[in-house]
């Protein structure tokens, strides 16, 4: 038992001090966690303040004093709190997403209000010569002079002929105009042009707006558990996130344990190993430690989504059985798979031959995660009950219904663990005997037939 | 005194070949064997069934008064044929883990393998990766690796092979030091010259069978050729005329060198007399039987053939060269 720890221990540090398990496995999350709390607050930096002049040459005579009206610093602060509202409003119709990150997205997206002044020009300016202008440097109160220039077009507010379009208007702007100023201006003259129109039209801007508006429904789901709102991206990704964490560090452990077994018998220590610990001591070991590994890796991940979902206030929609039900299947799904890799990494020379017998196991493995959706829309079907007692299928599929809305009959749970528990026993056994007659053996790189005879042989 | 090592008519196949047939060995303690024989002959196959790294077909193991190598085997250092380190650990935790394996922990361990690791040169390595020292640098590291738990039975399997004279003749001390203390000690080699030099009794085996197991000095007395070199100072003269002699049976030549045999009953010492008075020597010498010329004179009685003769002369002729250079 002491060798085997020793062994487990090796392969553990000998695993995670590589820079590549450092950089792959732990710097990678890492960076995206700092990521995601760091960008907002950069985002939050407010961009650069904007001051100058938009000149709007109307032929109408209908617009030009509107897009002033529109343009003014109180009413451009007044459309904003408008739409933060109404932005507020739609993070609270999708549920548990945060307000206060929806409220600094919303925030960064908009920029600081522009002090914008609103020059009608004669209608009869020539238009090169008021873009001209637009050119022109800053000066060093940080006023920029004339940012854009507008044309209204003739037939902008009034058609001769009802069957016709209206007519638009044209924008000139300065390089290097923030967009956001850009579609601030936009938003005022497309205003200042429907008013008007509206207004020759002889009806009410209020009447039109009530008739053509309607509010989002409350959407609720309904449980076994009661009614809740309804929140479609958690219903698809939280399964989803679980299954994926199951499968990375079932995966990664695994994919250690092939690596390191058949640098073992390439670099030949393979028979000093086997002078001073059994087969069995060294296999043990060797799954032992990079289960440690996966777990690791597990815990990493599992931290980094918690805090997601933490970010986004939806901590609370997690049942704390799920992360129970996660290191369960975690140990049977890596047993197995693990026993395997071990086994076959212990039979093949190097890594190119691992390929051939890996296949399998590898599609074994990938079948939960293409099935991902089907099983979800229906998660107590006979797709995913069959695939339930399938190991190692059974602990990606069974954890998928477990976080799913529709939560698996107790007994198939129960079931489904027992059944595992028996593949993880026959893989270890497969995988023992193999081991035993694989670590020595050189040339010809087997198949599977030669390894189940082996097997026998035992 | 209890033996070490008993096999007992130990048999292995690999599909149609026959690795070991009928192997039977007894190695007593603190005995210091060498275990010989060309390529291929069956030594490493032997060496791994003693270690239950291999398990025979039939027969049976005895090591250290255990009924397999399974329960002695913290008491058991083995340098494998085919070596190998993990690259990338560090010179000393990789000894440190090795020691570990085989039972062996505690504050005195650290100290051990420094002192051992400047015993043979490495004292600056001892903070490096296995991968930055040169070849003949890890296999210093594998031959301490198979020492550092100080057991009661060494087992190496051509621990020559690959090293420079100065390293073998280190290798050689290293051996010696352990046989010093106690421990029993078999190696197998193919090169009878190092057989010669450090053992005290001779394993050899061909195509899987043992064709020789006795002391050196017992195999000297056996097989002593009773001839003696000749080297005549005049280069006119030609020593083949001394098979005239009555006393002479025949004369050999040998590259520069002369082989003189003597009739049946006649004395080599007084034969020592006779040909400096028939012929001016340069140099007369009782010629010695090497293992070399032991092992093919009982492969020859085995029935190989002249031509398998030469092969196998070169086989275990291999690294004389650089052990007469380092001697």
């Amino acid at each position: 038992m002491k060798k085997i720890m020793l062994v487990a221990v090796r392969e553990f540090m000998a695993t995670v001090s590589t820079k590549a398990f450092i950089f792959g496995v732990l710097f990678t999350p890492l960076l995206l966690l700092s990521l995601a709390v760091l960008l907002p607050r950069l985002m939050d930096d407010a961009p650069p303040k904007v001051a100058g002049e938009i000149a709007v040459i109307d032929p109408t005579g209908l617009v030009g004093g509107a897009v002033a009206s529109h343009l003014a610093p109180e009413a451009l602060a007044a459309r904003r709190e408008d739409q933060r509202r109404r932005i507020a409003a739609a993070a609270e119709q999708a549920a548990p997403v945060g307000k206060e990150v929806a409220r600094q997205a919303a925030e960064s997206a908009l920029g600081e209000v522009p002090r914008l002044r609103v020059a009608v020009l004669d209608p009869g300016t020539d238009i090169e010569s008021a873009k001209a202008p637009l050119i022109a440097e800053a000066d060093a109160k940080g006023d920029s002079g004339r940012l854009a220039v507008v044309v209204i077009h003739k037939d902008a507010v009034q058609r001769s002929d009802p069957s016709t379009a209206f007519g638009t208007y044209d924008m000139f702007v300065r390089g290097k105009l923030d967009d956001r100023v850009e579609d601030e201006i936009r938003r005022g003259v497309r205003e200042a042009i429907i008013e008007a129109r509206v207004e020759r039209s002889g009806l009410q801007r209020a009447v039109i707006e009530g008739l053509t508006t309607v509010r989002a429904p409350d959407s609720r789901t309904v449980t076994k558990k009661g009614e809740s709102r309804t929140n479609e991206v958690a219903n698809l990704f939280v399964p989803g996130g679980f299954m994926m964490l199951l499968l990375l560090s079932v995966l990664t452990g695994g994919q250690y344990l092939l690596m390191s077994t058949i640098e073992e018998k390439s670099n030949r220590v393979m028979e000093v190993l086997v002078a001073a610990v059994s087969p069995f001591e060294l296999m043990t070991g060797k799954i032992l430690g990079q289960m440690a590994v996966g777990l690791l890796v597990l815990a990493i991940y599992a931290v980094l989504g918690i805090s997601a979902l933490a970010l986004f206030a939806a901590f609370g929609a997690l049942d704390p059985w799920l992360i129970v039900f996660l290191l369960v299947f975690y140990l049977l799904a890596y047993l197995t798979i693990g026993a395997l890799m071990a086994a076959i990494g212990s039979a093949v020379n190097d890594v190119r031959e691992a390929q051939s017998l890996m296949m399998p196991i590898m599609l074994l493995t990938m079948l939960p995660w293409m099935l991902w959706v089907p099983i979800l829309r229906d998660p107590n079907g006979a797709l995913a009950t069959t695939l339930s007692f399938i190991p190692p299928v059974g602990n990606f599929v069974m954890l998928l219904r477990l976080s799913s809305t529709a939560a698996p009959p107790m007994w198939q749970t129960l079931l489904s663990i027992v059944v595992s528990a028996v593949g993880v026993w026959a893989a270890l056994w497969f995988a023992a005997k193999v081991f035993r007659v694989g670590i020595l053996m050189s040339g010809k790189p087997p198949s599977f037939a030669t390894l189940l005879r082996w097997a026998r042989m035992g | 005194m209890p033996d070490a090592v008993v096999l007992r008519s130990l048999t292995k196949t690999f599909g149609e070949k026959v690795a070991v047939r009928d192997l039977d060995l007894v190695v007593p303690e603190g005995a210091l064997y060498g275990f010989i024989g060309p390529n291929g002959a069956g030594k490493t196959t032997s060496i791994r069934m003693m270690l239950s790294i291999l398990y025979p077909d039939s027969g049976e193991v005895e090591i250290l008064g255990r009924r397999s190598a399974q329960e002695a085997k913290d008491r058991i250092g083995y340098l494998p044929e085919e070596r190998g380190l993990y690259r990338r650990m560090k010179v000393r935790e990789l000894l440190e883990y090795m020691a570990a394996l085989k039972g062996c922990e505690g504050a005195g361990l650290r100290k051990r393998v420094d002192e051992w690791l400047e015993q043979v040169g490495l004292g600056a390595a001892a903070g490096k990766r296995c991968e930055e020292l040169s070849k003949g640098m890890q296999q210093k590291v594998q031959v301490l690796a198979a020492m550092i738990h100080q057991p009661d039975l060494l087992v190496l399997d051509e621990p020559f092979s690959g090293l420079d004279p100065v390293n073998q003749r280190l290798l050689r001390e290293l051996v010696l030091e352990q046989h010093r203390r106690g421990a029993t000690v078999l190696f197998s080699t193919h090169a009878m010259s190092h057989a010669e030099q450090l053992c005290d009794r001779i394993v050899m085996v061909h195509r899987g069978e043992k064709v020789l197991d006795d002391t050196l000095q017992g195999i000297r007395t056996r097989f002593d050729p009773h001839s003696l070199w000749f080297e005549p100072r005049r280069s006119e003269d030609d020593p083949a005329s001394l098979s005239a002699l009555d006393w002479v049976r025949a004369v050999r030549r040998d590259g520069s060198v002369w082989e003189v045999v003597p009739r049946e009953g006649v004395d080599l010492s007084a034969a020592f007399g006779l040909l400096s008075a028939a012929m001016p020597p340069a140099r007369i010498e009782l010629r010695r039987p090497t293992l070399e010329d032991v092992f093919i004179e009982i492969v020859a009685g085995t029935g190989a053939d002249l031509g398998e003769q030469s092969q196998l002369r070169a086989t275990v002729r291999d690294g004389v060269g650089e052990t007469e250079a380092a001697s």
